[in-house]
Parts: C-alpha cells; structure tokens; sequence
C-alpha cells in the first residue's frame, strides 16, 4: 500500500471536519434553559456601553429571558436584509426614518397589542418622538434614544473676533453675519476656519427645507422638494460655498476628519458653529473637554420659523419572523420604563422620549445644556422625516443634489427639480405597488 | 459488461456531473428566474407580482440608471486600455534580457494580490487632499508648471482618473500573462526582421503584437466583463458614489435597488441589461479581431 | 551610433525605466508600512511625514485585537480564522470538483460534450450582478443566509474558469498513457487519480491558488450573505472597521490592511514559479 492511498481519506477528513467547524462558527449559541433573545443595536462605542448596561440590568432583573445585544453596522440594510434572508434578530434598534419603510414592507410587526397590554400609551411621552413610529394609526416602533437639534458655537472664537459669546445669532441673517466674522482665510483664498459649514456633519441635509418652512412630502403622494421655501433654504446653502469658493472648499472639506475623532471640524477649532445634537457635549468631553462652547436654538429663518430643530429618534422594533416576540418585547417594556429610560439617555447624555422625569434627571445632567434640548423637543418648528417608504432613496437623492448644490455644479432649482423630476414616478410606483396589495 | 464507448460516456457524465449540477442550480436557474423577477414586482419579503415591462420602462427614464451607466462605461473606455497598454509595455521592459528582471517582476506583480478591500482602504489614504503622498509628490513635478495636484476624493472630475490610477497600479497579473505570450514568440521572427532593418517600433507593431494578438484578445474580453462589473473599491473609497454620484457604478446601483430599496425585480432588470451588453461587446470584439489576431501555425 | 552602441543605449533606458517605474508602484507599499507604525498625530501632519518618529509595533496588535473589550468590534483574529476555514473549503471544493470536470471535458467522450464545453466558455460571460438576486433568494429559500455555506458550496460544483485552464492541461497529457492504462484493465477513476492526477501537481497548484486568492479577496458575497459579525471575513472585518463613525485611525487602518496583505505576499513569495510556470503550462496564452 503506497503512502498515496492514504492522501485522498486524510484530505476528506480533513475537509469534513472542517465544514463542521464552519457550521460551527455559524450556529446559533447552546440552550441554557434560559430565551435568548437576539438584539441588534447601532451603536459602537459608549453608547453601545450605556444600552448594555440597561441590557446587563434587565438580565440581572429576572433569570427567564437572556438579551443578547450585538452591535451591527449598516444596521438598516443589514436587517432587512436578514429579515428577508429569514434570519433576523428578536429586537433591532433601527433609526427613527427606516421605520415607514419597514412598515410598508411587512418587515416589522405592530405592537399595538402589547402596548395596551403593558399599558404603555402616548400621553406618557412626548408627542413629537412617539409618532415618529406611528404609521397608518398602528405603533411599529417604540422610541429608544431622542435627538434634538441645537446650533453649537465656539465661544473663545466668538471673542476672538468680537462677537458676544452669550449673544448667539437668532435670526439667519445675524449667523450669516457671525459666519463671515469667523471665517478665516489666507492672502491665496486657502481657507484656514469657517464660521459656518451646513455640511457638517451631513447628517441632516433634507432639514434645511423644513428649516425654512418648506416640506418635503404633502403625505398625498407628491414630492414637494423644490417648493420656493426649499429652493431659499438650499440657496442659502450655497451662498457659503459661493463665500468661500469652490476649490478652496473642497480641499478645506477634504482635510476634515470625521465626526468621532479629535479632527472634527467643530472641536478642531476648523468650523465655528454647526449644528448638532444632545450627544455632541458628550463628544466635545472626550475630544476637547477644554473647549469653551455652547448651545443655542438655531437661528430662525424668518417670523413664525423660530426654534426649528431636527427631531429625530432612535427606535426599537420586533421584525417579523422574530423567533421570540413576546420574550423581545418584556425587554422593550423594561427599555421604556422610566427606570431603564433614563439609564440609557443618561449614559448616551441625551435627553428622555418621557414626559415624566424624575427629580435629578435634569439636575444632575452633565450636559449643561439639557434643558435647552428638552425645550425644543415642544417647538411646533420641529421637523422630522416625511414617512415615506421610499425614503431611503429620497435622502439618496437630497443628499445628492446638496452635494451639487454646495459643489456649486448645479443652481439648487435645478438640483431640487431634477429630485423631484426623478423621485415623483418612483413615488407614485411605489404608492400603486403597495395599493395593489392592498395597502394604503 | 458495457462497450468501451457506452462506459466511457457514462463515467463522463458522472465526472462532469458537479459542473452540470451546478451550472443547472447556480447559472441556468437564477438566469431565468432573473428574467423573470425583471418583469414583476417583487422584494423577497413579497411574493412577486407580474408587472409586465414596467421595469424596463422605468429604467428607460431613470436618469440615476443612465448616470450609473455612463460613469462604467466611461471608467472601462479608460481604464482598460491604460491597464492593457501598461501591462504590455511593462511585460516587453522585462522581456528585455536585464539584470534583476524577476525582482522587478515581483516589484510589478504584488500590487495585483492585494485583497480589494486594503486596495480601497489605502489609496483612500494616498489620495487624500491633506494627508495623501500623492499629490506632495506630484507637486514636485506639477509645481514647475504652476500647477498641482487635484482633490482626488473630492472632486468629481478627478475621482474616476483616481480609480484609473489605482487599477493600473493592479495590473501585475495581466503583465505575467503578456510575458508568457512575448517569451512565446518566436526568436527567429524577431532577428528576421531586424535582418530587415526593422527598428524598434516596427518590431513592436508587426512582430511582437501580432504574434500576442490571441493573448491581448483574451484579456481585452475578461477586462471588458470585469471593469463593467466594478464594485468593491467604489462602494468602499466613495460611499453612494460620491462627489456627485461620479463614482457611482452599474453594479452599486444594482446592489442598492435590490439589497437597499429592496426592489428586486427593477435590480434584476438592470442585471439582464448587464448581461445582454457584455454579450453584445464580446461578440463585436472578437468579430472585430478577426483581422488582427494571428493564431501561431497559421 | 552604431549597432553595439544603440542595443546598449535600449539597454541602459530599459533599465532606467524599469527602476523609475519600481519606484513608482513601491510607493504605495512604503506608504502603507509608514503610516502602520506611525503613532496617529502623524498621520494627520501637513507636510507630510514619512519617517515615524518611533515604531509603534503595538499598532499592529492594536489592530488585532481592538475594541475587544469595548464592544463593537470583533478582532481581527476572529476574522482571520473565518476567512482562513472558508478558503479552506473553497480552495478544496474548487480543485475537487474542477478536476473531475476538466478531466472528462478533456479526455473522455460522451454525446454533447463538446456543446457542454461551450456552453461552459459562454458562462464566462455572465457577470455576477445578474445571478445575485435569484442566487439570495435561492439560499433564502434552503435558510442558508448567515451561514457559510453559500459561499463554499457553489466552489464543489466547478467554475468555468477553472475548468478551461485545466482542460487545456490534461489534454498535453498524452493519450497513450490512459490508452495503455486502459487496456491493462484500469478504471476511469484509477486512471484519473493514478496517472493524470500526479502529473498534473502544478496545474492543480495554480487553480487553488486563483481560488485562494478569490475566496481571501471576496467582498460582494460576505456583504450579502454573512450578518453576525462574529462570522465575518477580513474583507468585511475591515470595511465594517473603516466605515465606523469613529474617526479615520489611518495608523490602526493600515496596520490590519497589512495583516490582511501579509499572508498573500508570503504564500507568493513561496510559490512563485509554480505560479509563473502555470500560467505558461495552462496556455493561458493563447
């Protein structure tokens, strides 16, 4: 028997076992008598720390159901698609935008029911963030963590340039005055800090609009993107780029670092004031905690548009086809109580979804200016995503025509045209798509 | 006991079996099954519903499906013949009989191992306006002339040239198999036409390439179906093909429709168009060769 | 100028220009090293810095163990033995299957086998985007998605390319051989495995490296198909590290772009005239 016979069976074996390994690595975790319950979050970082400790605190609290939290990345495309694979999580922490998307999809289920049951209702929160997971009358997500808006300003570089650092802008005009005192730039047009940026941090391009009173969607089926509110909005946009010229810009941007990092442009002393969220103080103590800074409502755009602010939230929802929904949702109902609400937003420094605080909450809140963030929640110039399904590829769009718009390629009627141009017949598709199976 | 031609016959089945299986499960089937995902409505989560042409009406009038298109074909018009010319130049520099050719050879090579991900993630670096090397050390040449380097990752005229760059930069496995084909040609033919009198050039253009022809045929086809199908460094290096969607390729659009707006059937549409293109480009490339590529022994 | 003197001038240019271009494409690679060792201030520094001020060797471990604690991240270990186990199956499945194929495209005959062989070259052309939505919903269908096996089962089923190259390898094989065989009362099998098999080592060698190479560098499939993090590969692993928000830490970057890099250079090194001498035997060429 030559040593050759022996090559193809030890190969086998070799393979076979390590298919078992690999099966392995995938396999779902051994039984503990206990329900696991699969949890994805988007977090990274402290604030994954703050959902973990309410997570640890609901394990210690009962010995039935087990949360497994996982941190995912491009949560919301990754959901749908294990959801559509047939493999999703028991709870997943979407962002408050995806959540008509998931509706209109089947992709997540209604909580009505269980909310009756645990006798979690509206009144209990503030209004604003609790409908930002009503679809068509049914609650498919719960609110987690609440954001507003404020406009964040570097005080030291206010003095600097003599401008009052407890006299913020209020109205566009005086920020846009303020941008100009702030800016510096050298003899060749190389820019060294700009007073104002609305691209950073780019998270809210679509805002700007309902900034200046105009609306995204009339919820009847039309895109209404380049109304006359919003071309203002969106020329007021690109009249910094126009300030700062084109180049000179790019190569500004292209040296910026991203928002978790000690380059970011506001805590860089590279940009003056931008607008931000609750968070950011938690933020500007990691990076820059000498920085002298603060919070003030973003400047209105004109009489009956004071305090605008981008109310935005992150939510919980149970997918469809979860394994275990009743087990996800006890943890849900524990994540909304007041007790496990207030230890997740005061570890994340944000404010909480509720109307009932209880007494220290915002006392003994780091962030100085948390009472500001709460006020504004109330504004009736709160603006949030228009809750269309299709709104993954509507931001796509905004995004991509702001990025025209502050490249000065295009006059913001055009970009704002083309958008509508192209998003009305997928909209209007995607409304006959859904009557057609009998939704709406 | 089976003649010799029915025996053989039944063991060649049964060894190509794995091939027809798979061809059936994993080409055939879904080839179909696209074709008809392309005429209905459908998003995995949702059985799907026959919509007739709607798709391809749809993408008749999609401007982002046209811009996606135009960015490929653009970024293939260019990027092929820069990467054949360049694999082919540095092949014929190393068929040059000099000294420490296999250490060039795998100073050339390397680059094309590396994974496509640390490709992106590192030119991402090296073509930073601020902090890259590339443009300090264009500068040094660019600066005599008053001008210097663009912003690579921000600018939308530069931004495809940047991923011309880098795929040439890639070309070490393409050079290795013009190599072969050059050391292949016949030294006879090369010293008769220098007996000719043939300078270098003449050599180039009617020895050396017609005698590579089959090879540059059969990359020219692979590359023309792998530049269209470009993805991985796009999505990586510019997220949702920016600046201004110049970086934003066929296939991401494909992605995003149907892993991100979840539209399907419209993602299979586009894969069909994809397919029917390269169809279309292969057979004009080798009908178009048929003049210029000599098979050796002919 | 003379002839002796204008074959020397070519020469000295072709020299010229080969170290010229050396330097060019070794840019990169420079770069990456630097920057790996650097600590973070001085990757960020205007002008640039080449040189790092002290090797920060740490980086490196960094990389491949960061955010263990504070979740988040997986380390880089964790990716490395997944991607290793799914190159594994793949590089097997590919040789497996590819030379059962090959053979009997190449040396057996059976009705229909020169249409099949065609049929073959033409799947070459089929791009992947138009088979990714059918291929999901297919392993939808088996419950397959978050698991490996979508991506190592198709490799057991044969790959056009694969099969070309080594069809054109066994048919250099001379037929005598199997028809000496043959008449000694040999069976298809043994022939396959005792006669073929042995001589064709290099270009077997060369398949599973393209199949190494293809299953180390896949991007598209794991995007799709692998959810849980802890089963990434290291292409996802460090798309899914750079697109984090937390700040561009191109020291930490490019410490694991090397980790990843590290492994194809070396199996090269070791096996490049087995690569080289492939291309050639499998006549890539023409």
């Amino acid at each position: 028997m030559d040593r050759s016979a022996f090559t193809l069976p030890i190969l086998t074996v070799a393979v076979l076992g390590t298919v078992y390994f690999s099966e392995f690595l995938t396999s779902p975790d051994k039984p503990d008598g206990k329900v696991h319950v699969k949890y994805w979050e988007k977090w990274t970082a402290f604030e994954f720390d703050a959902m973990k400790k309410v997570v640890d605190s609901f394990n210690k609290s009962q010995d039935k159901i087990q949360v497994d939290i996982l941190s995912v990345s491009g949560i919301e495309d990754k959901t749908l698609m294990a959801i559509s694979g047939g493999v999703p999580p028991d709870v997943v922490g979407l962002y408050g935008p995806n959540v008509t998307q998931y509706a209109d999809n089947h992709a997540v289920i209604p909580l009505d029911d269980m909310c009756k049951a645990a006798g979690i209702t509206r009144d209990q929160y503030i209004e604003a963030y609790w409908d930002i997971g009503v679809i068509r009358g049914k609650v498919y997500a719960l609110p987690s963590t609440p954001a507003t808006t404020a406009l964040h300003y570097n005080k030291e570089m206010f003095q600097e340039v003599g401008l009052d650092p407890e006299k913020p802008p209020t109205t566009i005009q005086e920020l846009d005055e303020a941008a100009n005192k702030l800016t510096k730039k050298e003899a060749n047009g190389h820019i060294l800090r700009t007073g104002f940026l609305p691209s950073e941090p780019g998270w809210w391009n679509w805002a700007w609009g309902p900034f200046f009173g105009g609306k995204l969607y009339d919820d009847n089926g039309h895109i209404t993107i380049n109304s006359p509110e919003n071309v203002r909005a969106y020329e007021w946009v690109q009249h910094f780029s126009k300030d700062y010229g084109g180049t000179a810009l790019q190569t500004f941007k292209g040296g910026l670092g991203g928002f978790s990092s000690p380059q970011n442009a506001f805590m860089s002393n590279q940009c003056g004031m931008e607008i931000q969220g609750v968070w950011m103080y938690n933020f500007i103590n990691m990076f820059k905690p000498t920085m002298k800074w603060a919070a003030a409502p973003f400047p209105s755009a004109g009489p009956g548009l004071e305090n605008p602010t981008v109310v935005d939230m992150d939510v919980l929802c149970i997918p469809t086809g979860a394994k275990h929904p009743k087990e996800a949702f006890e943890f849900v109902k524990y994540v909304e109580s007041q007790k496990g609400m207030e230890l997740l937003c005061m570890g994340q420094k944000k404010i909480t979804p509720l109307k009932n605080v209880s007494a220290g909450f915002i006392e003994n809140h780091p962030n100085p200016f948390i009472k500001l963030f709460i006020k504004l929640a109330y504004s009736k110039n709160a603006v949030s995503t228009p809750k269309i399904g299709c709104w993954s590829q509507y931001n796509d769009e905004i995004n991509n025509a702001f990025n025209a718009i502050t490249l000065m390629q295009k006059t913001p009627q055009q970009a704002l045209d083309e958008v509508k141009d192209r998003m009305q017949p997928i909209v209007d598709r995607y409304l006959e798509h859904l009557k057609a199976r009998g939704e709406k | 006991m089976m003649s010799g031609g029915k025996r053989e016959a039944k063991y060649g089945f049964l060894f190509a079996s794995p091939w027809l299986l798979g061809f059936t499960i994993f080409m055939l089937y879904p080839l179909v099954a696209s074709i008809y995902f392309s005429f209905c409505d459908y998003s995995v989560l949702k059985s799907p519903i026959y919509i007739g042409l709607d798709n391809y009406k749809a993408l008749w009038g999609d401007e982002v499906f046209w811009i996606a298109l135009k960015n490929t074909l653009m970024y293939s018009v260019i990027a092929l013949p820069a990467g054949m010319a360049t694999a082919i130049i540095l092949a014929m520099l190393l068929n040059a009989k000099v000294k420490g050719m296999t250490v060039y050879r795998t100073i050339f090579f390397i680059p094309s191992l590396v994974p496509q991900v640390s490709l992106a993630v590192l030119w991402m670096f090296v073509l930073d306006g601020e902090h890259g090397i590339l443009n300090p050390l264009l500068n040094k040449v660019l600066n005599i002339f008053h001008l210097s380097g663009p912003n690579w990752m921000t600018d939308p005229n530069w931004s495809k040239p940047a991923l011309v760059l880098m795929s040439v930069w890639g070309v070490g496995n393409a050079m290795l198999i013009y190599l072969a084909g050059l050391q292949d040609v016949p030294a006879q033919l090369i010293e008769a036409s220098e007996l000719d009198g043939a300078n270098g050039w003449q050599k180039t253009r009617h020895v050396t390439l017609p005698m590579i022809s089959p090879v540059i045929l059969f990359n020219g086809i692979m590359g023309i179906i792998g530049t269209l199908q470009v993805f991985t460094v796009p999505y990586i290096m510019f997220p949702n093909g920016q600046p201004v969607r110049s970086t934003y390729f066929y296939t991401e659009y494909l992605y995003d429709n149907a892993f991100r707006y979840h539209k399907m059937g419209y993602a299979s549409a586009m894969g069909w168009i994809m397919f029917v293109m390269i169809l279309g480009l292969t057979f004009v490339s080798v009908k178009m060769s048929e003049k210029h590529v000599h098979y050796q022994g002919s | 100028m003379n002839k002796q003197q204008a074959h020397t001038a070519q020469r000295i240019l072709v020299q010229v220009a080969l170290v010229v271009l050396s330097a060019i494409f070794l840019v990169p690679f420079l770069w990456l090293l630097t920057t790996a060792l650097k600590p973070i201030k001085e990757t960020m520094t205007v002008p640039i810095q080449w040189i790092p001020s002290k090797l920060m060797w740490g980086n490196f471990k960094d990389a491949v163990t960061a955010g263990h604690e504070t979740v988040g991240y997986y380390p880089f270990l964790v990716y490395f033995r997944n991607t290793v186990v799914l190159c594994v199956l793949i590089v097997a499945g590919t040789v497996a299957s590819n030379a059962l194929v090959a053979y009997s495209f190449a040396r057996l005959r059976w009705p229909g086998r020169d249409f099949a062989f065609s049929v073959t070259i033409a799947t070459m052309m089929i791009p992947f985007p138009v088979l990714m939505v059918p291929t999901f919903a297919l392993f939808r269908h088996l419950d397959w998605i978050g698991t490996y096996r979508p991506l190592w089962v198709p490799a057991w089923f044969g790959s056009a390319f694969s099969i070309f190259l080594l069809r054109q390898f066994f048919m250099t094989i001379p037929f005598e051989l199997s028809e000496a065989a043959k008449i000694d009362g040999a069976s298809e099998w043994r022939i396959f495995r005792s006669i073929v098999l042995p001589l064709s080592k290099a270009a077997l060698a060369v398949v599973a490296l393209f199949a190494f190479m293809g299953a180390w560098n896949d991007f598209l499939g794991p995007l799709i198909y692998l959810l849980d993090q802890k089963t990434f590969t290291l292409s996802l692993g460090l798309q899914f590290y750079q697109s984090q928000n937390g700040g561009t830490q191109w020291n930490l970057l490019m410490a694991a772009s090397t980790i990843i890099i590290a492994p194809v250079i070396i199996l090269f090194f070791f096996t490049q005239r087995l690569f080289i001498q492939g291309i050639a035997i499998t006549g890539l060429k023409g």
